[in-house]
């Protein structure tokens, strides 16, 4: 999972292979914020599945790319 | 996951803050009362539950996501110190974690030409950047390494 300087970087990287999922890198942080803000809480609990799909649901990342299973 | 394994992980990521890098089972061990081989055999267990990744061989932290285990191409400078990231995701993920500003190293994957980001206050102070997940989420797990 990485970053690209732009659009024209990213499309020539990908070449044949498949195509994934772009972000942009304020999306990507403001799911890394719901993602991972917990994660030093001295009170941390396991995320269930269906918490994790929340998460991606609320950010907007919907249908079946980012289905957790 | 039970209690006492949910303890040994928020051990196990307390060290890794107090550390500045994923701990051993014996530091952790040591700070804990545990044996290093309890920790060796909890760190498993939270493994098989995707609470964190041990390197083949099952006797070293891999991932304790979002930090690595490994140098790689992700860095995050925060709190006086450089982070390892697991990926871009988890290269905002420590900033997230630590509940801190900082600054993200990584390069291009098609040029290679570095590549860096300022969080401030949560947000990138850039937006030119594109992040691109190659994996679809039901397959993340299939083999987190790569991933």
């Amino acid at each position: 999972m990485n970053l690209f300087r732009s659009e024209e970087h990213l499309t020539r990287w990908l070449g044949d292979r498949g195509p994934g999922a772009t972000l942009p890198v304020r999306q990507l942080s403001a799911l890394a914020y719901a993602w991972w803000g917990d994660r030093l809480d001295p009170a941390w609990r396991p995320h269930t599945r269906e918490q994790n799909q929340a998460i991606l649901d609320r950010l907007g990342l919907t249908g079946s790319f980012w289905r957790l299973g | 996951m039970d209690d006492a394994d949910v303890a040994l992980r928020n051990d196990t990521y307390r060290l890794v803050v107090d550390l500045g890098r994923v701990p051993t089972a014996p530091q952790v061990a040591a700070v804990t009362g545990r044996t290093a081989e309890d920790v060796l055999a909890g760190w498993l267990r939270l493994h098989d539950a995707h609470a964190l990744v041990l390197e083949a061989g099952g006797t070293a932290i891999r991932m304790a996501n979002p930090f690595s285990g490994v140098p790689t191409a992700h860095r995050v400078q925060a709190e006086g110190r450089w982070w390892y990231a697991n990926c871009a995701w988890d290269a905002f993920g420590i900033c997230a974690a630590l509940g801190t500003d900082g600054r993200i190293e990584s390069s291009c994957p098609d040029c290679g030409e570095p590549l860096a980001v300022a969080v401030r206050d949560r947000e990138p102070d850039r937006d030119d950047l594109l992040f691109l997940c190659p994996v679809p989420a039901q397959h993340w797990w299939d083999d987190i390494v790569a991933t």
